[in-house]
């Protein structure tokens, strides 16, 4: 009896100190708050899991939103975070610098890697041994053909595609282009306006095809997850995605897919207008420009010294490793803007 | 009379680790305490304008059901049992919603979605939680719901109001449409933005 006894007092000692072990481990944790554009969740996983390797006690606590999304995050709901992310270089600028109301959360950002839009499919897709970077447009106008993209009122690769159907325009020297594809699918339409050298596509506030043919979705996972169903043969996405999921996809010309600053004059040529004010801090006007990620630490960051390491991990060279190897191309070397903190500026040149 | 003394022992010993364990419970989980008093005043706007106040809100026929939804990157919320009221309830108390209108609906932290006259009805496309497949679905609710599993909302998850979307089947819908913080419901006139 006296044996039992003792075992059970023993047993519970050691629970109980073992918990206390246990609670007094996860306090000695430092949490690592990133918040990352949708987009980027392949290489952002990686990028944890081998942060935290090489940094023992460090916890990275991974997010993903709509790039708009990230940097409310900080803006508007307030919240402690020590990096973002996101997949507009331009927003961190234009939210977060100086704003109106006076406060400033952020002075800097660095550009660290780019993407393209492609035209992404798999062996299902009907024409799929057709489909051409020459033919694509003609292929999607097809009528039994269905294809996708995501909704441009809430995801920046939805207004991307409509930048890049007004762009095959002028390149395709087609002026029909955008109205097969696009308008003429949808009720109320989506018309295009033409000031100077450049169109501009207003989107209404109801937005919604009005046949089977077009299907809009609010992001990227939805489309892919018809893809893979067979509900739908094309969808537009970043190329980055379509590798990351192993999808089939036609490269567009550099003129219109938003890759190349050699083209940054004629990608601003597109501005979309979007039908409402989803968020009060962002003005409704899309610019066509090319496809910037970039990063940046909010000034009150609780951990900004861990975040510094955690941002040259990403724009040097082990990060840029990680990212090309996860198929999203790093922008080497990586291209600061503002006031970027001296620990930054080997790693990234001055734009 | 020895063996006793040691079962008594042992007892006690059990009986205060019991009521240490039970009190830990009770601190981290009290009950009993009276509800909090939750000033929040929603706008409706339509052909009148009408201030409903929280508590006006809980007394109004209230819907239950199930809803969900994913985020961006995919990650799934849900589904929960959702209790609020139905908000096409809400529209007609400044003058009810037909489908010249479209239904603007917005929270004070700057966000703002505009919903159809259908998705006021329940038009929306529904997932299966596992694989994110699209699934039929059979009648769906918009609601401003109150509670979620029982409970109030906390403050992370939209206190005091979320807009959520629910039916009898536990469907996900996207997580845009899932509103926090609502306070303000506007009927507004389809307006034609199409420039020729």
């Amino acid at each position: 009896m006296k044996t039992i006894h003792i075992t059970v007092l023993i047993l519970i000692v050691a629970v109980v100190v073992s918990t206390a072990i246990y609670q007094q481990q996860e306090q000695e944790e430092t949490k690592l708050k990133v918040i990352y554009a949708g987009s980027l969740i392949v290489p952002f996983e990686e990028l944890e899991k081998q942060f935290e390797s090489w940094h023992p006690g460090v916890d990275v606590q991974m997010e993903g939103h709509g790039s708009i999304q990230v940097i409310r995050q900080v803006t508007d709901i307030h919240k402690e975070v020590d990096v973002l992310a996101v997949a507009d270089y331009s927003l961190i600028p234009d939210m977060m610098y100086a704003t109106p109301s006076g406060e400033d959360y952020a002075d800097w950002y660095v550009k660290f890697a780019t993407n393209q839009m492609v035209i992404a499919y798999n062996n299902q897709s009907k024409y799929a041994d057709e489909i051409t970077e020459s033919n694509w447009y003609e292929i999607l106008a097809r009528p039994d053909v269905t294809f996708g993209f995501s909704n441009p009122m809430l995801d920046s690769c939805g207004y991307r595609t409509l930048m890049v159907t007004q762009l095959a325009e002028s390149y395709y020297d087609n002026q029909t282009i955008f109205d097969v594809l696009i308008a003429c699918n949808f009720e109320p339409t989506i018309s295009v306006t033409q000031e100077g050298d450049t169109y501009i596509v207003f989107v209404p506030e109801i937005f919604e095809p009005h046949a089977g043919k077009v299907v809009v979705r609010g992001g990227s996972v939805q489309l892919l997850a018809l893809l893979e169903y067979g509900g739908l043969d094309y969808a537009f996405q970043y190329k980055s995605v379509a590798q990351q999921h192993g999808l089939l996809f036609v490269e567009l010309p550099d003129q219109i897919d938003l890759s190349s600053t050699e083209y940054e004059d004629d990608y601003k040529k597109v501005k979309v207008r979007l039908g409402f004010q989803r968020f009060s801090a962002v003005d409704t006007e899309r610019v066509g420009s090319p496809i910037f990620y970039a990063v940046t630490i909010p000034k009150n960051a609780p951990q900004p010294e861990l975040a510094v390491a955690f941002v040259q991990f990403v724009i040097g060279e082990a990060g840029q490793k990680i990212l090309g190897d996860l198929e999203q191309p790093p922008l080497v070397p990586a291209e600061g803007s503002g006031v970027v903190p001296f620990a930054l500026e080997p790693h990234s040149k001055p734009i | 009379m020895k063996e006793d003394r040691k079962t008594i022992r042992f007892v006690v010993i059990i009986a205060v680790i019991g009521i240490g364990a039970i009190a830990a419970v009770m601190y981290t989980h009290p009950f009993g305490a009276p509800e909090e008093k939750i000033n929040w005043n929603l706008t409706l706007i339509g052909t009148a304008e009408k201030v409903v106040t929280f508590d006006e809100l809980k007394a109004m026929p209230s819907y239950e059901g199930y809803g969900g939804f994913f985020s961006t990157v995919g990650m799934i919320n849900g589904p929960f049992k959702c209790k609020g009221v139905p908000v096409e309830d809400l529209c007609a108390l400044v003058g009810g919603i037909n489908d010249s209108n479209t239904l603007w609906v917005s929270a004070p932290d700057g966000y703002m979605m505009v919903f159809t006259y259908d998705q006021v009805k329940g038009d929306f496309v529904t997932f299966e939680p596992a694989t994110l497949k699209e699934l039929p679905h059979g009648e769906l609710k918009t609601i401003l719901m109150y509670e979620q599993d029982g409970a109030l909302l906390s403050e992370d998850d939209g206190r005091p109001l979320r807009l959520a979307i629910v039916s009898e089947d536990k469907l996900l819908t996207e997580g845009h449409y899932w509103i926090k913080w609502v306070d303000k419901i506007a009927i507004r006139a389809i307006k034609n933005q199409n420039k020729t």
